[in-house]
């Protein structure tokens, strides 16, 4: 091998070394690499930085929401409206209560004859207000219903009488 | 939608055009009164589902089928969705009066009360009216929901930004039919394509040979 080749193997090899480290430091621009005090090498980031610093505003905050990008057709939805999942249901658990002829749940008391029975509820708390005339003035016994016409039964000697002025509904038994 | 978020700006030009549109159909209506009236109204409050119990049929002959007593009713301006209302009125169609109001009174939505009452206001009016012999011999021919008239409110966003707020209204129709609710075919789903790939396979092709 000769020195003159050798010597332009190695320069050539040191150019090429050199491109790859300048292009990888950035340096895409083959012109003079002499540094000279021009405008700055990178400009954008810094002008795009102090935008987004100084006014955020919630015009552009929107370019990074998710949006529709289509509208939704009639049918489409349709097709979801009207999916069969969508829709109410039978509902097959309804039966007639055998007391009153209403329909009811089956796993639910009858409402008509629930409302029978509060009803009557009611009218029995509002005459045991009235004979204990205030609040916490509850006796220490228990008490006991009566009716037009019937008199306290021994079992009923120490307890407090609720008299109503009707006779006993037939759904009462004692 | 129900609400639509809009700027100030926008709005005033809304109304502006509004106003311009108005001006113009006001101008154009009152050229045209004078020519002709394409429609007659009989009254100013009478709407056609109600005028439909109206109607008065001939005597039938004697070898006619006896035609079925049919009952129209409905109610104006529900404060309810019509979308919403829409379910329940698909709930009950096709099903017996009887059937339906025990499938209404165990819903819980707002509109299963309204379409009970409906219905047995309709079902009364049926006996009394429109010579029905058994009430509960009555099915739901038709039921359906309609948008009413709403009222626009403002709702305040944050930013000074406010979009228009819908307070919704619908109607509810409903038709009985006097007699047995009739049977409506079960079509599968393999019926149905069969009958599609029949439909395609029964195209002619025009122009051709």
């Amino acid at each position: 091998m000769s020195l003159s080749g050798l010597l332009q193997f190695v320069g050539r090899s040191l150019q090429r070394l050199e491109l790859r480290l300048a292009q990888a430091a950035g340096f895409d621009s083959f012109g003079p690499a002499l540094a000279v005090n021009g405008p700055q090498i990178l400009p954008q980031s810094h002008h795009s930085s102090d935008e987004e610093n100084s006014e955020p505003s919630f015009l552009d905050s929107i370019f990074w929401m998710a949006a529709p990008k289509k509208r939704r057709t009639i049918e489409v939805n349709r097709c979801r409206r009207r999916h069969p999942d969508k829709l109410i249901k039978v509902q097959y658990n309804i039966e007639p209560c055998p007391e009153c002829g209403n329909m009811k749940l089956k796993h639910t008391l009858c409402g008509f004859c629930y409302e029978k029975v509060r009803k009557e509820t009611a009218m029995i708390r509002k005459q045991i207000s009235i004979i204990e005339g205030g609040p916490l003035n509850a006796p220490a016994v228990e008490s006991v219903v009566l009716y037009e016409n019937e008199t306290p039964s021994e079992a009923d000697k120490d307890k407090r009488i609720v008299e109503r002025n009707r006779k006993r509904p037939y759904w009462f038994n004692m | 939608m129900a609400a639509s978020v809009v700027t100030w700006a926008g709005l005033t030009a809304i109304g502006r055009v509004c106003g311009h549109i108005r001006s113009r159909v006001l101008g154009c209506s009152s050229t045209l009164s004078q020519v002709s009236c394409l429609h007659t109204s009989t009254e100013l409050n009478s709407k056609h589902w109600e005028r439909k119990n109206l109607i008065v049929y001939p005597p039938q002959q004697k070898d006619e089928p006896r035609r079925s007593a049919e009952i129209y009713h409905c109610r104006r301006q529900i404060k309810y969705s019509k979308d919403k209302m829409w379910y329940l009125a698909k709930l009950i169609r096709g099903m017996t009066i009887d059937q339906a109001l025990t499938q209404l009174e165990f819903n819980d939505k707002k509109g299963a009360t309204i379409i009970k009452e409906v219905l047995l206001e309709a079902q009364d009016m049926a006996v009394r009216n429109h010579n029905v012999e058994y009430k509960s011999n009555l099915y739901i021919a038709e039921s359906f929901s309609a948008k009413g008239k709403y009222l626009k409110r403002i709702r305040y966003h944050g930013r000074g930004m406010f979009g228009i707020m819908d307070k919704v209204h619908c109607h509810y129709f409903v038709r009985l039919i006097e007699g047995v609710p009739p049977k409506v075919e079960q079509k599968t789903g393999f019926d149905q394509a069969k009958e599609y790939v029949e439909q395609l396979r029964n195209r002619t092709i025009i122009h051709s040979l």
